[in-house]
Formats: structure tokens, C-alpha cells, sequence
């Protein structure tokens, strides 16, 4: 594993980080995080309480260098073995899995875990800057073309390859001629904190239960740190309908470009489109201000998305400020999130009122992500699949009745 | 404006009327004249004792003071202890010990209106809980009779009844042992306990209807689950009409879920109204019962500072205040009922977060909730802080331990925990529990400190510069949050979350920048390798007889469960008390077929980074 001189990567190393099922000790994996983000990494946290198929399933779409776990409730021998052993089972051996767990992790447990194909622990009381040095290192990889990977990996590879800024160069190996499924594919736009991901995990549940066969991937962008380059990306972490093998994820930083999406996201979506895989993609940009454009609808060249959705809370200001989004003009559908707010009453009649001078029929889907089961999302989800043209008539409204963990 | 900008001024202006009475007592000669005479009736109340060397000492030490302006500044400052606003105490006498030596009341020279005041004036000794004793040992592990025999050894060295349960990972989070991908953790850090016939086992041999008996239960998200399971095997034991007699407390408390443990399995709103639901079935049903624990220790744990803990949980506390007011439950009848729960680590803030809080609590639930005496006391319940526990060279843990103990004592906590040496590595080993035991022991049996005199520290310049400060800081935050909407708004924008994880963080950092010496960690080490020492582990044999313990129940069960589900449904549907349903449940379904009844009915939280 550890090579004398690694290359320098082309990309900033990517690592997923958890907590096993059952245990909410996160104190030391977000201070792990800072750190790793701060050192330039980009972090994919799946958050605590985390199911070894959740974290195997995550790291596979993340096509992340490695996998840190940080256990503290006990069980850690059979945990980590689990993982490894899912990882190797489903052709992902080549992802190593490593972690800490302070004192609660033994001498004695690490070289039973290390038979067992866990690559190193931290034990209580190692330096973060040492620690931090080691894992750039250790884990470096280069992010090539390879063959063997099937299914989901083989996406994740294609995405990353096209992140290193390599484009689509490697969709052959994606494509797939028997599956020619027709795909929709949806740009979510909106101020930050709107609640894009909230209401695209909330859709994707209406998605999963009007479709008992279909898949649906999500892309999501958030900003990468101006400084360090590295990015703590923590949308899975509430994305909680998205842990289900028939949900492919995939977090993009935006390493500095500054439209809103990563500068892959285009090859992604067509590495995505073109696997025939998909019946529905959503995209959501970072948090975008008054005159950005991230799904390129305005100008003359094709448009990333086949729709758009702006969704927005109803402390947007005032008439003046709203007047002057401009996506609100461009946008397929417009959704009012956070309707359970004191202020949405008066918003949803603003809102109206500055969408009837498009003269486009542009509706307003006032929703309440936060709550389950909310009509206003079922509504908003209804008139997604009357524009993409899905085929959601094979589920029933209580098809699906929910886990109780993942 | 929320409730906690209303708090933050009502402090202010209890501070202002504080000021104004100080001066008042200065320059109005009558008023100064019956705090004179108050004052001199409150010395002659107190009692002598003598140290065992016949040093004799007063019961309680007041500031040794004529001055009426100074006089004012304690009373209605601080408070003579039992009283508004409780800084110096909750009760009167606290660690006292019970026998009185009779020592000569005039011995007590620094006094002169003491000595005053006729022997036949003194008021009789204050009724309120003296000698509740504090000692409260956290312990679980394995199967419940693992956990029973635990409890049975622990007991052996402590006074009265007390029985403080630590449950595993899969119980905390509402899942049954036989899920998917838990069996690993089952029995590890905490008992399993999946069904009424676990907890049965779990409390066997124990009279918990004495009337020292005590039993408290870390649980939060299935607390209303566990507590009905604790309900129906105490009732199986002892009858129906035991259920006023059990007294203990269950954690509960769910804001601090959403901002620090982590055990959250129902949005927030349902979360909430679950708990809210158990408090007011508790409140007539069960009085000697705390039926939530309003904690900072997890806050503090997961990194947050003194300051911030204390300003989290009281604003959680006022929070859960209001919603039952809201539903319109009276706030004499609950506020008595809620308990507190906070972190003594080694910060110097540590030394008055006690005294503050109570403080705080007071002026907040009398001058904006309406709340009288009784509901007015904030009852505290304090831990040891684990997390200054290190694995290098772990032995030091014990004076850790044991100055945290001291200063938790100082604060007068109601009871107390303290952690184990061997804390950093596994649950706690019989060794060093009864170590850790010991060590309070030691401090308030063995040691003079807290046993004659009360309040020896309150007052003490440096301690009120201290509280000063950390009340001053838990305002700031008090009234930044109110900015953001309240705590429940401030919640959801992460705002208590990602103030915990920056203070957690720059903990780690002090450490290792070597700004926050650790003894053995980045001072004066010695480079010894870590220690190996004995593990308390669940083994995979006692999984499986957990697991088949479950099955068992469950195949008893198969023909009652369902409708007992359904009923637990319709009444979570219609919005009825769920509690007074669950007390049936439990009877037949285990702890993971009615978290998934409720999801059903409720949904799934979404977590939060
Ligand atoms: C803080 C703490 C808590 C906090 C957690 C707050 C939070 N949100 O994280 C609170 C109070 C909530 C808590 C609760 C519980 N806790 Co606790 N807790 C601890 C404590 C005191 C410290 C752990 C910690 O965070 N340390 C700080 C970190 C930064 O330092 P570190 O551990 O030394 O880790 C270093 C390395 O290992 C490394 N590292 C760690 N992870 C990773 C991961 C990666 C990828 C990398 C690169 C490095 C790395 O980085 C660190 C820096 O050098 C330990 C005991 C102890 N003193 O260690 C018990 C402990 C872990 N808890 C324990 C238990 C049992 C529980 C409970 C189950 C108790 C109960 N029954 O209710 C609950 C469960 C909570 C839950 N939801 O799961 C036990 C576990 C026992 C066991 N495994 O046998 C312990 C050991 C205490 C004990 N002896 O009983 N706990
Ligand atoms: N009250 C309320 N809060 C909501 C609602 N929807 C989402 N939220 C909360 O709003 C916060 C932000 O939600 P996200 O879904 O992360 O918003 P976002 O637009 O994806 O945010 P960025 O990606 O950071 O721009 C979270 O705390 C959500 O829980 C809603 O309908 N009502
Ligand atoms: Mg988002």
C-alpha cells in the first residue's frame, strides 16, 4: 500500500467517512473531517449509525480512495470485518478500509482486524497533523480506467475519471446498448439552505415507491474550501431514502469552478444517461445567487437538463429582491419550500404574482420538505413525472411501507 | 421575541433588583434594620457541630458579615441554600452528616448576632432532604442477568438503592437484537434489553418499591418503550398499585438527541410529542418519578464548552417548559418533575456551572413561567466528564475523577457518577467500578470536607468573579439563539451542532498545539506502551441467547401482536397519549416491533451532519 514516492494526485484525494450501525460517537470523526478537509482531502461523510451495506454501497458510488470508520460502541472486530469482506465480495477489495476508535480499539484487536482486512487503526491519542500527513500518502491513488469494475463502480470511475478533467473519454466503458432506458433528467437550482436536498430526498421516496423497479441517480454539488481545496461533502447524510441499491449517489465538489456545478457535472450526467440505467437524474447545484445559470438554460447551447426546478424558502427579502432571480424566469417548475414557515402565506402570493408575468404557466408547488408524507411534495413529485413522462403506474400509494433502519 | 430573549432580560432584571435592593439596604435604615434581623434569626437556626479532632463548626457557614447591603447581596444574590434563587443550594443540608454533636452555639465568635439571638428562637431544623445519598453508578453490560449481578455486586458497597442503567447500541437506538447487522453490538457498552421478560431479569432480587430505592435508565428515543417494559415488569413483581411507589429517572430527553448523542429514530415534532406524551402520563400517575433528565453531559462530551453546555441545557429545559405549558399542562404540576443532568470535567468553569444553572433556572421558571417554589428547583444529577479520560497512562484517570468529584460536590449536586480509570477502554471492569465508587466514598464519608459544614466554598471572591462570567456567557448565547428564532429554530439550522463541533475541535487542537497540557499526553510522558487491561465483551454466544431469548417472546406473542400493534397505531394516528398505550404493548410486542409500528405512523428523522 504505501509506496515510497506516490505520484503527486492529479485530484484531491477522496475518503469516506462513518460511523458504525448502532453508534452515535461522532465527536471524533468531525473533528477528523475538519482536519482531512483541511489538509485538502475531500471528505464524503455518510454520517453515524451507518449499516455496513450503507457504507460498502457508498464508497462503491463515491468511488472514494478510502474508507475511515470511527467506532467507539463496542464490536468493532465484526464490524470492520464486515465491511471489508462486502467490499472484497462485490469487487471493491481494491478500497481499503481503515479507522479508530480511541482507547475502546486494542493492540490485540488491531492485529486480529488487520488479519482481517482492515489496513491500520489510529489509537487514542495520535497527533492529527501525524495522521493527517499519513493518509495523504498512504492512500493516493491514481484514478484510472479498470475493466473489472461492474456496475455501479464502473459509473463511480467513469465520474471520477471525468472530475480529474478527462471528460467523457471513458464512456465506453459505461455503455450499455441493451439498456436504453429513457431518462429525465432534473436541475434543482435555489438560494442555500432552500432545502434542494431535503425535497430531492423526499421525491426520491415518492420516486421509489411509484417505481418498484427503476433507478434514479442523484448528483449532488457543493463547494469545494477556496483554500485548502478540500471539501467536507455531507449531503448524504440526511439524503436518508437514498440508502437503497436502486439510489445511485454521487457527491461533487466544485473544485473551484464557479457556476454552481462541478466542472464534470456535464460529463457526469452523460456518463449517467448514457448507462441506460437511470429512469431519473437530479442535479442539484450549489446554493446560487440572482444571476447564475448552472444548467446553462438561457444561453444558445444545449441545455444540461431536460428540466428545471428552483426551489426557494420564504425569506427570500422582498418583491425587489425576487424580481431579480432570474432563473425564476427559465425554471419548468418553481417550488416554495418550508411552507410551515410563518412568512409562506404572504410568499406563495409574491411568488405567484412574479411568475404570472412570464406568461409561461409556470405553477408554484408550495412543499414542507421537512415533513413526511407532506401532499405538497406528492404534488410537486405528480407533475415531475407528467413532464418527464415516467411511468409511475405501477406503484401504489403504500407500496412501499418504510425500514426501520437502513 | 422567543421565550429565552424573555429569560435572558428577566435575569437582567433580576440582577438590576438585586442591585437596587443592595443599595436600598444601604441607605434605608428600616430596611437595613429587618435584614439585620433576619439575618441574626437565620444564624441562630444553625446548628454546631464538631469535627472529629472537637473542632466545632457551624452546620452552615454564612458570609461573616453585619453589613446589610451584604446582607442582601447573599440572600437575594445567592440565596441561603434551599432558597430563591438556589445558588448555593437546592436544600438546606445536603451531605450533611445526619448526628448532630451538640456543641455550644456561642463557640461560633465570628458571628456576634448569633450569639444574640435565644437558644428558644431557633427555628427547627430544616425538614428538607438531608443524606439523599448522591452515589449513582452507571452500569451495563452483557445480557440482563449480567447487568443484574453488576448492579448486585455495586450495590453491596453503597447505602441505599441505586440502580443507574446503561443500555447497548442497538436497545439506545430502538432496534432488536436480531436486526440485520447488529449482532455484533449486542451486549456491548450497555445491557440488551429487548423485551418486558429482559427487563424482569434485569431488576430481579431488587425490592424496587423501598422507599430508598432509586433506579435511573440512560435511554432517550424508545425511552416511552423502555420506561412502560420498566412499568410492566414492576408491575408483574409487585402488583398494580406499585406503580406511585417507583421513583427513578429516565434520560429522555430528546433535544440533546438531536444535538449531540445521537439517538434520534422520529422527526423531531413526533419525537417530542412522544416524550411529551410519557411526562404527562407520569406527572399523576407516577410523582416520585423524574420523567426526564434534562442533560448537558453529552453536550459537553461531544465538545462543547462549560459555558455552552450550560447555556444548551437550560434552554432545552426551558423549551421542553414551554411545549408542555402549550399543551396545556400546569407548570407547578411538571416543573417538579424535571430533572438536569450535567458534565464536572476539569475547566475551571466547572467549579460554579452547578450554582449558575440552578440560578438561572430559578429566575427563568419564576419570573416568566409562573412557576412556584417546588417548581422553581433545578435537581441536578452530575457525571464525571469521561471524555478527560485517556488511555496513556491511565491510572492518572483517578485523581481526575476524583478532583471532577470534588468540584461536583462543591456545586451541591443532587447525585452524582463517577466515571472509571479504565473508561477510556471498555465499559467499565468490577475493579475499577468499585474504585470509582469508592473515590465518593472517600470525598464525603471519609473526608471532613462536605460533612459538617455546608456552603464552605459559596461566596469565595474567586468563585464569584467565575460565576459572574460563565452567567454573562450563558446569556450571549441565550440571546443569540432567541436572534435565530429559539431552540428549536436554532436546531434546525445546526446551530447548537456546528457550535459543539468547532469547540470539539479546537479541544482536540489545544491538545496537540500542546496549548492544553494532558498529563502523560503531551506532558511529561513517559512512552510506556498503552496498557493491556481486561475487557468487559459480550460474547458471540451470549448474542446468540439474547437473539433466541427474542424469538422465543416473539413466537409467544405471534397471535396478541398484531392487534396490540394496531391499537398502538390507532391511537399514535388519532393523536392520543401514546404512552398510556404502550404500557399495554409492551406486554406482548419487543422493543424493535413498536419502533417500527411508530415509524410506520411517524416517519424517520433525518439526520444532521
Ligand atoms: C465522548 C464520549 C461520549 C459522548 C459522545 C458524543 C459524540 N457525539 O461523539 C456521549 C456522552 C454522548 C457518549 C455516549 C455513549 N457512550 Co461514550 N464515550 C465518550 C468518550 C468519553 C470519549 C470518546 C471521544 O470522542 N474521544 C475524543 C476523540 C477525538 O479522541 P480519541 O477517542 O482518542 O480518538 C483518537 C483516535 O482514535 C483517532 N480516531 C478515532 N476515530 C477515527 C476515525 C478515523 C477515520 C481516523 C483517521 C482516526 C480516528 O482520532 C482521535 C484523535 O487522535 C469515551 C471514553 C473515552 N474516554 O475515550 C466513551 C465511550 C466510547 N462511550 C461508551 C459508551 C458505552 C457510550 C454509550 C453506549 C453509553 C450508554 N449505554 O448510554 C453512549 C452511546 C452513545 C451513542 N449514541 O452511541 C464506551 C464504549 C465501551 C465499549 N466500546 O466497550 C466508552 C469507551 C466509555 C466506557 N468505558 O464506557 N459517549
Ligand atoms: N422548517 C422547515 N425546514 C426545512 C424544510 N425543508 C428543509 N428544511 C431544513 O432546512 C435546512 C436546509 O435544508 P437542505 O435540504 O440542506 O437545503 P439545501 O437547499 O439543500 O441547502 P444547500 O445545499 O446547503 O444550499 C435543513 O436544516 C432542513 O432540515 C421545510 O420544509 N421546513
Ligand atoms: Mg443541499
Amino acid at each position: 500500500m504505501a509506496a515510497a514516492h506516490p505520484p503527486r494526485p492529479a485530484a484531491p484525494l477522496r475518503i469516506l467517512t462513518a460511523v458504525p450501525v448502532c453508534d452515535g460517537h461522532d465527536s471524533a470523526v468531525t473533528t477528523i473531517n475538519i482536519e482531512l478537509a483541511r489538509h485538502g482531502l475531500e471528505v464524503i461523510y455518510l454520517g453515524y449509525h451507518q449499516s455496513a451495506a450503507a457504507i460498502v454501497r457508498a464508497a462503491i458510488q463515491e468511488d472514494v480512495n478510502v474508507v475511515g470508520l470511527s467506532s467507539y460502541n463496542g464490536g468493532h472486530i465484526v464490524f470492520f470485518k464486515e465491511v471489508a469482506d462486502q467490499l472484497k465480495k462485490s469487487g471493491n477489495g481494491d478500497i481499503p478500509v481503515f479507522g479508530g476508535g480511541g482507547g475502546t480499539i486494542t493492540k490485540a484487536d488491531e492485529r486480529v482486524m488487520k488479519r482481517q482486512g482492515t489496513d491500520r487503526i489510529y489509537f487514542a491519542g495520535t497527533p492529527l497533523d501525524a495522521m493527517m500527513a499519513e493518509i495523504k500518502k498512504d492512500y493516493a491513488r491514481a484514478a484510472k480506467p479498470n475493466a473489472k469494475f461492474k456496475g455501479d463502480r464502473a459509473l463511480a470511475r467513469a465520474i471520477t475519471i471525468a472530475e480529474s478533467g478527462l471528460g467523457t473519454r471513458h464512456l465506453s466503458l459505461v455503455t450499455s446498448p441493451q439498456k436504453s432506458r429513457r431518462c429525465f433528467v432534473v436541475g434543482v437550482a435555489g438560494p442555500g439552505g432552500a432545502g434542494k436536498s431535503t425535497l430531492i430526498d423526499e421525491l426520491t421516496s415518492r420516486f421509489l415507491r411509484s417505481n418498484p423497479t427503476g433507478r434514479i441517480a442523484l448528483l449532488a454539488n457543493d463547494p469545494s474550501h477556496p483554500d485548502s481545496g478540500g471539501a467536507i461533502l455531507g449531503d448524504r447524510v440526511s439524503a436518508i431514502y437514498a440508502q437503497d441499491d436502486r439510489v445511485f449517489f454521487r457527491s461533487l465538489a466544485t473544485r473551484g469552478n464557479l457556476t454552481g456545478l462541478s466542472a464534470a457535472a456535464p460529463a457526469a450526467i452523460d456518463i449517467l444517461k448514457q448507462s441506460g440505467e437511470f429512469d431519473l437524474i437530479f442535479v442539484e447545484s450549489v446554493g446560487v445567487g440572482q444571476e447564475s445559470d448552472p444548467f446553462r438554460i438561457f444561453g444558445k447551447g444545449r441545455k444540461l437538463v431536460d428540466a428545471t426546478l428552483f426551489v426557494l424558502a420564504p425569506y427570500y427579502g422582498g418583491l425587489i429582491q425576487l424580481q431579480k432571480i432570474a432563473l425564476l424566469n427559465g425554471a419548468d417548475l418553481v417550488a416554495l419550500n418550508k411552507c410551515d414557515h410563518p412568512m409562506a402565506h404572504t410568499a406563495k402570493a409574491e411568488i405567484q404574482a412574479r411568475l404570472d408575468q412570464n406568461h409561461r404557466e409556470q405553477k408554484l408547488h408550495p412543499t414542507t420538505a421537512a415533513k413526511h408524507f407532506d401532499p405538497g411534495v406528492d404534488a410537486l413529485f405528480t407533475a415531475i413525472a407528467k413532464l418527464g413522462r415516467l411511468d409511475v403506474s405501477r406503484g401504489g400509494e403504500k407500496a412501499c411501507s418504510m425500514e426501520v433502519s437502513s | 421575541m422567543s421565550a429565552l430573549g424573555k429569560i435572558a432580560d428577566s435575569v437582567d432584571a433580576y440582577n438590576k433588583f438585586v442591585a437596587a435592593e443592595v443599595a436600598r439596604a444601604r441607605t434605608e435604615e428600616k430596611f437595613a434594620a429587618e435584614l439585620r434581623a433576619k439575618w441574626a434569626k437565620l444564624h441562630a437556626s444553625i446548628e454546631m457541630t464538631s469535627s472529629p479532632t472537637g473542632t466545632p463548626l457551624p452546620r452552615l457557614a454564612l458570609p461573616s458579615t453585619d453589613e446589610p447591603g451584604a446582607i442582601a447581596e447573599y440572600l437575594l444574590g445567592q440565596g441561603f441554600p434551599g432558597q430563591f434563587p438556589y445558588a448555593t443550594a437546592a436544600y438546606r443540608e445536603m451531605y450533611l452528616d445526619r448526628e448532630v454533636e451538640r456543641a455550644d452555639p456561642s463557640a461560633l465568635a465570628s458571628s456576634a448576632a448569633a450569639a444574640k439571638s435565644p437558644r428558644a428562637e431557633v427555628s427547627p431544623r430544616h425538614p428538607a432532604k438531608v443524606n439523599e445519598e448522591p452515589m449513582r453508578l452507571f452500569a451495563g453490560l452483557g445480557l440482563a442477568e449480567d447487568t443484574n449481578a453488576r448492579f448486585k455486586y455495586l450495590q453491596r458497597h453503597q447505602k441505599s438503592l441505586r440502580l443507574s442503567t446503561a443500555f447497548d447500541g442497538p436497545t439506545l437506538y430502538g432496534l432488536d437484537s436480531d436486526h440485520e447487522g447488529v449482532l455484533g453490538k449486542v451486549g456491548e457498552g450497555g445491557v440488551a434489553i429487548d423485551t418486558v421478560e429482559d427487563m424482569t431479569r434485569l431488576f430481579a432480587g431488587f425490592d424496587l418499591t423501598r422507599t430508598d430505592a432509586s433506579v435511573s435508565m440512560t435511554m432517550n428515543a424508545p425511552a416511552p418503550v423502555i420506561l412502560a417494559m420498566f412499568i410492566a415488569a414492576a408491575k408483574h413483581r409487585f402488583g398494580p398499585g406499585c406503580v406511585p411507589n417507583l421513583r427513578g429517572t429516565i434520560q429522555a430527553d430528546m433535544l440533546k438527541e438531536v444535538q449531540a448523542q445521537n439517538e434520534v429514530i422520529f422527526p423531531v415534532d413526533a419525537s417530542l410529542r412522544f416524550l411529551c406524551d410519557m411526562i404527562e402520563w407520569c406527572v399523576p400517575n407516577m410523582p416520585k418519578w423524574y420523567p426526564v433528565s434534562i442533560s448537558g453531559y453529552h453536550i459537553a462530551e461531544a465538545g462543547a464548552t462549560p459555558v455552552q453546555q450550560a447555556a444548551f441545557t437550560l434552554s432545552n429545559g426551558f423549551t421542553y417548559a414551554g411545549l408542555l405549558k402549550a399543551r396545556g399542562a400546569d407548570v407547578n404540576a411538571f416543573g417538579p418533575r424535571l430533572s438536569f443532568f450535567l458534565d464536572c470535567g476539569l475547566d475551571v468553569e466547572y467549579l460554579v456551572l452547578g450554582r449558575v444553572c440552578r440560578r438561572l433556572w430559578a429566575i427563568g421558571m419564576r419570573d416568566v413561567f409562573g412557576a412556584d417554589a417546588k417548581a422553581q428547583i433545578l435537581k441536578l444529577h452530575t457525571q464525571t466528564s469521561g471524555r478527560s479520560l485517556i488511555a496513556a497512562e491511565f491510572q492518572n484517570n483517578l485523581t481526575r475523577t476524583g478532583l471532577e468529584l470534588m468540584m461536583a460536590y462543591m456545586n451541591y449536586t443532587n447525585s452524582c457518577h463517577s466515571n472509571s480509570a479504565d473508561e477510556p477502554f471498555t465499559t467499565p471492569t468490577e475493579k475499577y467500578a468499585l474504585l470509582a465508587s469508592h473515590g465518593q466514598s472517600i470525598i464525603l464519608e471519609e473526608s471532613g470536607v462536605f460533612k459538617h459544614t455546608m456552603n464552605l466554598f459559596g461566596g469565595a471572591p474567586g468563585l464569584l468573579a467565575l460565576e459572574r462570567q460563565v452567567e454573562k456567557g450563558i446569556l450571549d448565547v441565550f440571546r443569540e439563539m432567541d436572534t435565530l428564532g429559539g431552540v428549536i429554530a436554532a436546531m434546525e439550522q445546526r446551530y447548537q451542532r456546528s457550535k459543539i463541533q468547532e469547540a470539539g475541535h479546537n479541544y482536540e487542537k489545544q491538545i496537540y498545539a500542546g496549548q492544553r497540557p494532558i498529563i502523560g499526553l503531551n506532558k511529561y510522558v513517559s512512552h510506556e506502551p498503552l496498557p493491556s487491561v481486561p475487557l468487559a465483551r459480550t460474547s458471540p454466544t451470549k448474542q446468540r441467547l439474547q437473539v433466541s431469548r427474542l424469538k422465543a417472546f416473539k413466537q409467544k406473542h405471534t397471535k396478541k401482536s398484531p392487534d396490540a400493534l394496531q391499537k398502538l397505531e390507532n391511537v399514535a394516528r388519532s393523536g392520543g397519549n401514546v404512552f398510556g398505550e404502550l404500557v399495554n404493548t409492551v406486554e406482548v410486542c419487543s422493543l424493535g416491533q413498536i419502533t417500527a409500528c411508530l415509524t410506520n405512523v411517524v416517519g424517520k428523522f433525518r439526520p444532521m451532519v
